[in-house]
C-alpha cells in the first residue's frame, strides 16, 4: 500500500511529530507553552515567506496563467461554501448562524495549512507554481465575504417579515436594524481586505517581486531555510491548542466530526483533479488541492466573532484546529500528492521514494 | 483635598468584542479609557489560553452618570446575548472632575 507508507513516512516528519508532541505535553497538563509574542509572530513570519516565496516564482514565470486558477479557486471556494451550508443547515441541522459561519470556515484557507503543505513538497523534492501563494491571499477573504453577506441577507429578511407583522408601531427601531446590518457588512468588508494577514501576504509577494533571486539571497537564512524550523516551532503550539480541545471534540457532535474529515477530502480531491486539468504542476495540483481542502482556524475566529456573532466559536475553532487541521497535514496531504502523483505519471506507480532520493543525489 | 463623585464603569470581556465596545464609548462621545488583557474562569470556560483572539479584556471606563446610561443600555442590548461579557459599575471619587 503506497499511500499507507506515504502516509506513515509524513507521521515521521519533524512538523508531525511535534504537533502530536504538544498533543501529549497539552493532555499530561503540562504547563509547557510557547510564549504569546512568538505564536502571534510566527503565523506573520510564515505569511511573509510564503508570500516572498510567491513573488520571486512570480517573477520567474509571470502572471499570464495565473488568472484562470485564481478565477477556478474563487468559484470553487464559493461553491464549496454554499454546498457546506446546505449540508449543514438540511442535514446537520444546525442554526442559520452556526451554518454559515462553519461553511465559511471550511470554504476559507489556512495558512498554516499551506505551509505544512509547502514544507512537505520540499521535503519530497517537487516544487509548486508561485502564484498559489496569490491564490491564498485572494481566497482568504471571498468565503467569508459571501457568508457574512448572505447572513446579513437572511437577518434582514427575518427583520422584514417582524416588521410586517407588526403593522404600525416601533418601526424607526427596526430601520435602525437593517441600516445597522449594512454598515456592518461594508465595514467587514473593508476590515478583511486590510487584515493582517492579507496585507502582509500582498506586501511580501510584491517585495518577492521586486526584489528578485538577487536581492532575496541576503534574506534567504531566514525567508527560506527556517522556514521548516519555524513550522515545527509553531506546530508545539497548535498541538497544544488542539490537545486542550480534545475535550470539546465529543461536544461538537458526530455529524461535525464526520463533515470536518469528509468535505475536506472531497473538496481537497476535486481541487487536486480540477488543478490537473488545468495543467497545473504534481505539486501545485497539491498545493491547489490543499487550499480548497483546508479550514480556516486563526483568521475565522476573528472575523466571524464579530461579524456573526450569534454562531458559536467552540464549533468552528474545534471542528477546523482540532480535527480537519490533523487530519489534512496528517493523512490528507500524502493523500493528495498519491492521487496528484497518479494523474500526473498515469502509467507509472506512485514513486514518492524517488523524489526523495532524487532530492539527495 | 475635595474629592467629586464620578462612576466607574469596568467591563470584562472576550478581546474580539473590544472593537464593539469601543464604538459604543465613541457614539457616546467617551475619550478616556483604560484597556488591559487579563484571564480568568467564568460561564464560559476558562477563558485566555491559547489563540490570541480567545483571550479576555478588562476595559475600565470614568464617567459621569448621565452617559452610564446609555451605554451600559446599549453594551447590554448589543452585546450581551453573544460575547462572553460581565460588566459593573462602581462608585469613585477623583480630583479634576473637568477631565471625564
Amino acid at each position: 500500500m503506497d499511500i499507507l507508507q506515504l502516509i506513515q513516512s509524513n507521521l515521521l516528519t519533524p512538523i508531525i511529530l511535534f504537533f502530536l508532541f504538544g498533543i501529549i505535553a497539552a493532555r499530561i497538563k503540562s504547563d509547557l507553552k510557547i510564549p504569546a509574542a512568538i505564536s502571534e509572530f510566527l503565523p506573520l513570519y510564515l505569511l511573509a515567506a510564503i508570500g516572498l516565496h510567491g513573488g520571486l516564482e512570480m517573477r520567474n514565470t509571470g502572471f499570464e496563467n495565473m488568472l484562470i486558477p485564481m478565477l477556478v479557486a474563487i468559484g470553487l471556494s464559493l461553491l464549496f461554501t454554499l454546498n457546506h451550508y446546505q449540508i449543514l443547515r438540511r442535514l446537520g441541522k444546525f442554526n442559520i448562524f452556526d451554518s454559515y459561519a462553519l461553511a465559511s470556515t471550511y470554504g476559507a484557507v489556512g495558512a498554516v495549512t499551506f505551509s505544512v503543505g509547502l514544507s512537505f513538497l520540499k521535503n519530497q523534492g517537487v516544487t509548486s507554481e508561485g502564484y498559489l501563494a496569490a491564490v491564498l491571499a485572494v481566497l482568504e477573504p471571498v468565503a467569508f465575504i459571501m457568508a457574512i453577506f448572505l447572513t446579513n441577507m437572511a437577518v434582514s429578511k427575518q427583520i422584514r417579515i417582524k416588521k410586517q407583522s407588526f403593522t404600525n408601531d416601533s418601526k424607526s427601531d427596526i430601520d435602525v436594524g437593517i441600516n445597522e446590518t449594512k454598515t456592518k457588512l461594508s465595514k467587514i468588508l473593508h476590515e478583511s481586505i486590510t487584515g493582517k494577514a492579507i496585507v502582509i501576504l500582498l506586501g511580501s509577494i510584491v517585495i518577492g517581486y521586486i526584489i528578485g533571486e538577487d536581492g532575496f539571497s541576503s534574506i534567504k537564512i531566514v525567508f527560506d531555510e527556517m522556514f521548516t524550523g519555524a513550522i515545527v516551532i509553531f506546530m508545539i503550539e497548535m498541538g497544544i491548542i488542539a490537545g486542550q480541545r480534545l475535550d470539546d471534540i465529543k461536544k461538537v457532535g458526530i455529524f461535525l466530526i464526520a463533515f470536518a474529515i469528509i468535505m475536506p477530502t472531497f473538496n481537497g480531491i476535486i481541487g487536486v483533479v480540477v488543478a490537473t486539468l488545468m495543467g497545473l504542476s504534481l505539486g501545485g495540483s497539491v498545493m491547489f488541492g490543499l487550499l480548497l481542502a483546508s479550514a480556516s482556524f486563526i483568521a475565522a475566529p476573528a472575523v466571524l466573532r464579530n461579524a456573526i456573532p450569534q454562531a458559536n466559536p467552540s464549533l468552528y475553532i474545534t471542528s477546523a484546529l482540532g480535527i480537519t487541521f490533523p487530519y489534512n497535514i496528517i493523512v490528507l496531504l500524502p493523500l493528495m500528492f498519491a492521487v496528484s502523483s497518479l494523474l500526473h505519471n498515469p502509467e507509472g506507480s506512485i514513486d514518492l521514494f524517488n523524489y526523495g532520493l532524487k532530492d539527495l543525489i | 483635598m475635595k474629592l467629586y463623585n464620578v462612576k466607574l464603569l469596568t467591563i470584562t470581556c472576550e478581546i474580539l468584542a473590544q472593537k464593539n465596545i469601543m464604538e459604543i464609548l465613541t457614539k457616546h462621545e467617551i475619550t478616556g479609557y483604560t484597556i488591559y488583557e487579563v484571564n480568568g474562569n467564568g460561564a464560559r470556560g476558562i477563558r485566555g489560553q491559547g489563540l490570541q483572539n480567545e483571550k479576555n479584556v478588562k476595559i475600565e471606563i470614568i464617567l459621569r452618570e448621565e452617559k452610564l446610561q446609555d451605554i451600559v443600555e446599549e453594551v447590554s442590548r448589543t452585546l450581551f446575548a453573544n460575547f462572553a461579557i460581565v460588566l459593573y459599575v462602581s462608585d469613585v471619587g477623583v480630583l479634576r472632575t473637568e477631565k471625564f
